[in-house]
């Protein structure tokens, strides 16, 4: 079972290395978080707006519910063409993630069934998705691609 | 989607994601941070709850537990994996709620639905189609795998779908309020889940029946810590049916 999650790590390992991000020398965390999300993030590396679906404003994580990671993590695509177009072996490489330690620290989140050794995490809402990626093998983590959703 | 296959897959993911309900949402490392100034950390559920939703195939089993708190019904988003449970979070009597929502869709087949499911269930959603006569038909075998195998204290709420196809009818309100009036404590309602009409309720007064029912510190200990515990256990069909007519009706 553990082969499933390795594998998907493996093929997230093969994909480029992500930009480097320039450390600034104020919060830890915020840097962590590179450009991009440092606004995000709080001092402690916590998520300082609330998680919410893009496509339906589903809330799935409320401010403070989840930490910043760095994690390569493969996710199916979201829309269904580029699914299509990605068929062979497709998805995207995805790096900033919100880390939940407790499944019922979120408001609202749906998980699939499971593919391999990995649940995905999907809109409790409209099911768009995948948002998210949890393994069987690791109980405690449960990661939100924070590409994958809007944040307020 | 072979309702065989389904099992394990579910036994699996129920026992993998089993975690202590002790630990939501206000972990230690939340205390003492100055950001923290402005917004609190957030409030960690009070009760944490397990709903399932069973029927026939067909019914719209999967469509009810979409709809809920939702207001988009889209058919082109279903994932090709599809989804085996949700965690819903909604507000009740001033208590913050988190409902864990399973939709045993693909399981139709009577014998298929394991035990662990009913076992801790505290609330039981049972759906037909008013448009299909035979899956009202098949209500009493469903009603004897609660028996069989729910506890005696979840809540049961009898659900007439796909209202919308009201031109379709096959089985009438009134049939299916006889039904529920059969059994002891059993709700009933007519819903349709692609207009959203009656589906937040059904939810809420299913909670509601539930905090109702159960002292606080019941809920407290008791429940909150049986949640997700989907590992099987020896069967214990208790034939518990003692038919006694309860008029409730939402």
């Amino acid at each position: 079972m553990a082969a499933a999650c390795a594998g998907m790590e493996a093929a997230a390992a093969a994909a480029p290395a992500p930009p480097p991000s320039p450390p600034p020398p104020a919060a830890a965390a915020a840097a962590a978080a590179g450009p991009g999300w440092a606004e995000l993030v709080c001092a402690q590396g916590r998520n300082l707006k609330a998680v919410l679906c893009q496509r339906c404003g589903s809330r799935v994580l409320l401010p403070g519910a989840a930490t910043f990671a760095r994690r390569e993590l493969l996710l199916p695509a979201m829309r269904k063409k580029a699914a299509a177009a990605a068929a062979a072996g497709g998805g995207d490489v995805v790096r900033e993630h919100w880390l939940v330690r407790d499944m019922f620290s979120f408001e609202n989140v749906g998980f699939t069934r499971d593919v391999g050794n990995v649940k995905f995490l999907v809109c409790a809402d409209c099911e768009a998705g995948p948002i998210g990626w949890h393994c069987l093998d690791d109980k405690d983590s449960f990661y939100v691609a924070l590409e994958r959703v809007a944040h307020e | 989607m072979e309702p065989g296959s389904g099992l394990p897959q579910r036994r699996v993911g129920g026992g993998g994601l089993d975690l202590g309900a002790g630990s939501a949402a206000g972990s230690p490392a939340l205390s003492g941070g100055q950001s923290r100034r402005r917004k609190q950390p957030p409030r960690p559920a009070d009760f944490k709850l397990q709903v399932i939703i069973i029927g026939s195939r067909g019914v719209g089993k999967t469509s009810l537990m979409e709809r809920f708190t939702d207001d988009t019904f889209c058919e082109a988003c279903k994932s090709t994996v599809g989804v085996d449970f949700k965690i819903k979070t909604v507000e009740l009597r001033g208590k913050k709620i988190r409902l864990q929502i399973w939709d045993t869709a693909g399981q139709e087949r009577f014998n298929s639905i394991t035990s662990a499911y009913y076992r801790s269930a505290k609330g039981i959603i049972l759906v037909y189609d008013i448009t299909k006569k035979e899956t009202f038909d098949d209500l009493p075998k469903w009603m004897k795998m609660i028996d069989k195998y729910a506890s005696e204290d979840a809540e049961l709420l009898l659900v007439g779908n796909k209202l919308d196809c009201e031109v379709d009818r096959e089985i009438t309100r009134q049939q299916g309020e006889k039904f529920a009036q059969q059994i002891t404590g059993m709700r009933f309602c007519e819903a349709s889940a692609k207009d959203n009409f009656n589906v937040d309720e059904i939810f809420l007064k299913l909670v509601d029946d539930i905090l109702k029912k159960m002292p606080l510190d019941v809920i407290r200990n008791e429940l909150s810590n049986s949640i997700l515990s989907l590992q099987p256990e020896p069967e214990i069909p208790p034939e518990l049916p003692p038919p006694r007519p309860h008029v409730r009706c939402c």
